[in-house]
């Protein structure tokens, strides 16, 4: 039988480090990946393979954790343990640093860009999420600092169509944030992993979140809003995030991230375990309980944790993983029939 | 009481001493340890107290001075400045500092916090700058 998930080829991305992050461009023809090298590549197809297009250096100090392209593609934000954010520039010739942003107090976690390019969120060690605005000069300002979690913000991501930020964290809740009156609050915070949320990722509608944590369990999350007919409780005009789904004894260690198709619907976790593994939703399920069945596993799909997982955004399909074996994967996904 | 013997209330003291004794005991030690309590919570109190009211203070005092230099500087870049020092002390001054049982002390404690950390970036100043000479640095 064939497998649901194949290696296309793999490439020694951050030798002799940690890869941590991948993130493909908008138009799916780049993957930026990040490490603990401080560098920042991007990667192009090159026949069957991938190859190395361009090394962006000498921008951080430390570890790079995170890389986030603007909706535009023109942008790339990488977010550093050096307590910085660099935001780098397309230019004919590759990419520049224009602008490092300063301000949390050390290691940044995260970094995400809001659809609309005009926002871009930040989230780190110090327990804060800030929140940035771009204006037309390129100038980059802080519009808000939140401090609603009690620890570390591991994650920060963005609604897919609205400007609602999410943020996972070490005190085992997701908060969602939007703008009230000139100034951003904390307007839901999402209580149930019992321990560090690693990471979450929204559903192509936004409607539903997915979280992946330290207590080896992803959490499907559903948007209901006030006066809705499923009488789902809310308090005031905000709508309330209830979970509808507990994926729990697939995975044997801490799941470090979740990707969520927009293409398919297809549900991929980065595992501890060294695993990645694949999610589908059955076509029947009850949308208030829907259910979720294993599609896919590669047991040892790298040699050390999977920190990443990333699905391309115009080819269905085509995934690729990093790991702390400092390797890129890519991946060609096929949901089985029996599905 | 009348109907016991004398005798039998002889033994009866005897008898419960220890239980006597222990309550007479329990009784002192709780208000010893009330009145140790009351002063240490005191101590605490205070202590802790100042410490909020000399940070939000100092935020309040650092906002006033720059909402002062900028007055007259109203183009677009510095009203964007003026709108977050005036939000700033506009959540100062509603913070209720008479009422240490507000129940959202904390968490209004840490907005200001947030918008003090905001006030700094959009004035590009290093928000652990130093104050005096006293104190390494504003860490509160």
């Amino acid at each position: 039988m064939k497998e649901a998930l194949e290696l296309v080829c793999r490439v020694p991305a951050h030798p002799d480090s940690r890869c941590w992050f991948l993130a493909w461009s908008p138009g799916g023809g780049l993957l930026a990946s990040c490490g603990g090298d401080r560098l920042v590549r991007l990667w192009g197809r090159e026949g069957p393979g991938w190859s190395c297009r361009a090394v962006l250096g000498e921008g951080h100090q430390r570890t790079v954790r995170r890389v986030a392209w603007s909706p535009c593609g023109s942008y790339l934000a990488s977010a550093s343990f050096d307590a910085t954010t660099c935001i780098w520039k397309k230019q004919e010739d590759g990419f520049e640093c224009v602008t490092t942003l300063e301000g949390h107090e050390n290691e940044v976690k995260s970094v995400a860009w809001a659809p609309s390019g005009t926002l871009l969120a930040t989230c780190s060690r110090d327990k804060s999420v800030w929140v940035w605005e771009v204006d037309e000069e390129e100038e980059y300002e802080c519009v808000s600092v939140l401090n609603s979690h009690t620890q570390d913000v591991k994650h920060v991501v963005w609604h897919p169509n609205q400007e609602l930020l999410a943020s996972a964290s070490y005190d085992d809740t997701v908060k969602l944030y939007h703008e009230e009156e000139d100034d951003w609050v904390c307007c839901a915070t999402l209580e149930g992993h019992e321990s560090t949320v690693w990471s979450v990722a929204f559903d192509r509608s936004g409607e539903r979140l997915a979280s992946c944590s330290d207590d080896k369990t992803v959490r499907i999350w559903r948007r209901y809003k006030p006066g809705n007919e499923e009488g789902v409780a809310c308090s005031g005009t905000d709508p309330t995030w209830k979970c509808v789904c507990n994926l729990s004894g697939y995975h044997s260690r801490t799941i470090y991230d979740v990707a969520w198709c927009h293409l398919t619907g297809a549900l991929a976790t980065a595992c501890g375990d060294d695993a990645i593994r694949i999610f589908e939703e059955s076509a029947s399920s009850d949308p208030q309980q829907p259910t979720f069945s294993l599609a896919a596993h590669v047991p040892r799909a790298h040699s050390q944790d999977v920190n990443c997982v990333a699905w391309n955004p115009k080819e269905p399909g085509l995934l690729a993983s990093c790991s702390d074996d400092g390797e890129i994967a890519f991946w060609k996904y096929q949901r089985p029939e029996v599905c | 009481m009348a109907a016991a013997s004398p005798c039998s209330d002889m033994f009866d003291e005897i008898v419960m001493a220890e239980e006597r004794f222990h309550g007479e005991g329990y009784q002192e030690g709780y208000a010893e340890g009330s009145h140790v309590g009351v002063v240490e919570g005191r101590r605490y109190g205070s202590l802790h107290g100042a410490k909020i009211g000399s940070e939000i203070g100092s935020y309040l005092g650092f906002a006033l001075t720059w909402q002062c230099l900028l007055q007259n500087c109203t183009d677009e870049k510095n009203s964007k400045k003026i709108r977050a020092l005036d939000s700033l002390i506009g959540m100062i001054q509603k913070f209720p500092y008479e009422d240490p049982t507000y129940d959202k002390l904390q968490e209004d404690l840490e907005k200001i916090r947030g918008k003090f950390k905001q006030v700094c970036s959009v004035l590009n100043i290093q928000s652990d700058f130093r104050i005096g000479t006293e104190r390494p640095s504003l860490t509160f």
